[in-house]
């Protein structure tokens, strides 16, 4: 009787994050450094492609994070014959958190700093026809407050650089209205983070950068013109933005959008002003997504 | 072709250096696509130019006037004619509005009876509202409240004209015709309104027509005009795909016992009452400016819940949305062929 010869294989332990690449131990639930979930790591192992990061990034309360929840809700209802499947019951805690709040006429509370606090979706998401290419996307919901601060000082949130250069492509959001009122500070922003943007995603400096941006004029209920015309309302309004694009982006859009149909304002138990949404009607939501994903 | 593709890159690289923005695409498709409806040549005749712009209800308040025109009587039958096939009779009952915005069971109600009534059988289009932009409405003060006076002039199409915000050159999109004239204010929609001779549906009397919660001992209210439960296939909201305004004719299944056709989805209707409701700490829910309620929900309403009969919410009487539209309501008095007066 031959004896089988036994093969050690060497097992790992570690494991590198997708995001930042940091090893952690196999059973680990979040990287210890950036906080995304190992299970997007785990999920990624299964596919014998590299997930693609679609970052979606812009100011505090300039609504990122009701932005994603809708744009993922609607992907789920097959919008557009789109067809989105969550890998992981973690990705779906971003679109249920949000509408859940929209539907009881109100907005979901603002992303928290820390890192922990942070929904991670993961999404296979694919037009429903043959041979249509699937994408596998990865969307962190990013706390405006980090990107704030890691734009002013970079490696605050060494998350978000590893994030920006791993983006296959960026939808920026600008607050349409605020521009719209004549505010030069979405403007500022908006150059500022995509000068950051330019940064750590250019490959050579001389050349034009070829990742995708969508720039999206968002509350754009508040702003008519934003959807008749969101280029030529970006060139008159947020012009450093527009100059900037023009120069170091070889792909850039503008888009508006909006998810509530019309605004009232009431209070909370402290008595402080709070808006709610009376009722949804999200426009422009998928389309610079679609744009991004067909740069791609 | 390779001169063909040069000359394009030339041209756009042409109008960057002259500061024109290159147009959107989807503008650019949008503005070649628009066919302007053409103009209508005007009767003289005072009582049938009347009948022709649709103000039916305007000839009949004035029926001893216009009766002693050569041919008025003719035009009157016509007008009542008119009338009845194109209202339809609410009958009295009693509607419950919610007083908080949550709405949640057992927050505050006001019941609130409702007189029998006469509403239009379909939103008002494009093509009604352009007769009411070519006889000049936008000019006729009559029809405004004076607090708008002074805006006026801001209620233009996309070119600069008088008219509804997404129109051209005064001009509805003959596409369109059919359609529900959408991108009008509340003062636009109550001065067409005051202009044919009829009114805005008080927010009771919308819900009404709705949910059909007569006086009787059954106490049935609907929460659809067609039922109580959601069905995609009635109505015109975010979940039907249509992605957008469709005739005012359609879905006819989804039509109230009446035959009042989509009360809910295609677009929100305006009323004529100040949306007024309470937070849950009960202070007032404002808007940055007056608002009045909007009911029935829209194409682009993406929580079904929000396009019920009772569903309450509001809109900035200024705004000027593109899933906005109004239908017109009458007293069941002014009715005189109905009333036999």
């Amino acid at each position: 009787m031959t004896r089988m010869a036994t093969i050690t294989l060497p097992k790992k332990t570690t494991l590198p994050c997708l995001i930042c690449e940091t090893q952690n131990q196999l059973e680990t639930l979040v990287c210890s450094t950036c906080g995304a979930p190992m299970a997007l790591i785990h999920e990624a192992l299964l596919l014998d492609r590299d997930p693609c990061i679609v970052t979606v990034v812009g100011d505090s309360n300039v609504g990122k994070t009701v932005y994603l929840g809708m744009l993922l809700d609607m992907l789920s209802k097959r919008a557009e014959d789109f067809e989105a499947v969550p890998k992981g019951a973690y990705s779906v805690n971003l679109q249920h958190t949000v509408i859940s709040y929209l539907s009881n006429r109100q907005f979901p509370p603002k992303t928290a700093m820390e890192i922990d606090d942070w929904h991670w979706a993961y999404y296979q998401v694919a037009r429903r026809k043959f041979g249509a290419k699937i994408y596998d996307l990865v969307m962190p919901d990013m706390a405006g407050e980090a990107i704030a601060a890691e734009v002013a000082n970079p490696k605050t949130f060494t998350v978000i650089r590893s994030l920006l250069e791993k983006s296959a492509g960026a939808i920026l959001l600008v607050d349409g209205a605020l521009a719209a009122a004549g505010s030069p500070q979405p403007d500022f922003f908006a150059l500022k983070l995509m000068t950051y943007l330019d940064g750590v995603m250019a490959s050579k400096r001389m050349s034009r950068l070829d990742t995708p941006v969508a720039v999206v004029l968002s509350k754009a209920d508040y702003c008519p013109a934003c959807f008749d015309d969101p280029r030529g309302f970006a060139q008159t309004n947020l012009n450093r933005l527009w100059n900037l694009c023009e120069s170091r982006f070889a792909h850039f859009e503008f888009f508006a959008a909006t998810v509530v149909g019309a605004l009232g304002y009431g209070s909370d138990e402290s008595r402080n002003v709070v808006p709610y949404p009376l009722h949804i009607a999200p426009r422009g939501i998928l389309e610079p997504f679609e744009w991004v994903l067909s740069k791609l | 072709m390779t001169l063909r593709l040069f000359t394009r890159k030339k041209a756009g690289h042409q109008a960057r250096r002259n500061g024109r923005v290159p147009v959107h695409p989807s503008l650019e498709t949008q503005s070649a696509k628009y066919q302007p409806a053409p103009y209508e040549s005007v009767e003289d005749d005072k009582i049938k130019r009347n009948f022709q712009q649709g103000r039916f209800a305007m000839i009949l308040r004035d029926e001893q006037k216009w009766g002693a025109y050569s041919g008025g009587g003719e035009v009157i039958g016509n007008a009542k004619r008119e009338l009845e096939q194109r209202m339809a009779l609410v009958p009295a009952g009693t509607i419950a509005i919610a007083q908080t915005l949550s709405a949640a069971p057992g927050s505050a109600e006001e019941e609130i009876a409702v007189e029998p009534f006469l509403l239009d059988v379909h939103t008002v289009t494009h093509a009604r509202y352009q007769k009411f932009v070519d006889a000049g409405g936008y000019d006729a003060l009559e029809y405004w409240p004076e607090e708008i006076w002074p805006h006026l002039i801001e209620l233009k199409d996309l070119t600069g004209q008088p008219g509804p915000r997404l129109w051209r050159q005064a001009r509805h999109d003959s596409r369109l015709a059919d359609h529900p004239v959408v991108g009008v204010s509340w003062y636009e929609a109550q001065a067409y309104a005051l202009w044919i001779g009829q009114r805005l549906p008080s927010e009771v009397e919308w819900e009404m027509a709705a949910s059909w919660h007569l006086n009787n001992s059954t106490d049935m209210m609907r929460r659809f005009p067609w039922g109580d439960a959601m069905d995609k296939k009635r109505c015109n909201i975010w979940s039907s795909r249509a992605g957008g305004t469709i005739p005012v004719g359609e879905y006819s299944h989804g039509a109230a016992p009446n035959h009042v056709l989509q009360l809910v989805g295609n677009v929100w209707e305006w009323t004529d009452t100040e949306f007024a409701v309470t937070d849950d700490y009960g202070g007032p829910v404002v808007g940055e400016m007056p608002m009045y309620v909007v009911r029935g929900g829209a194409f682009d309403t993406y929580f079904e819940a929000q396009a019920t009969s009772h569903f309450r919410t509001g809109q900035i009487a200024l705004a000027r949305a593109q899933n906005t539209g109004f239908r017109c309501a009458m007293d069941l008095s002014e009715a005189s062929w109905i009333n036999g007066s």
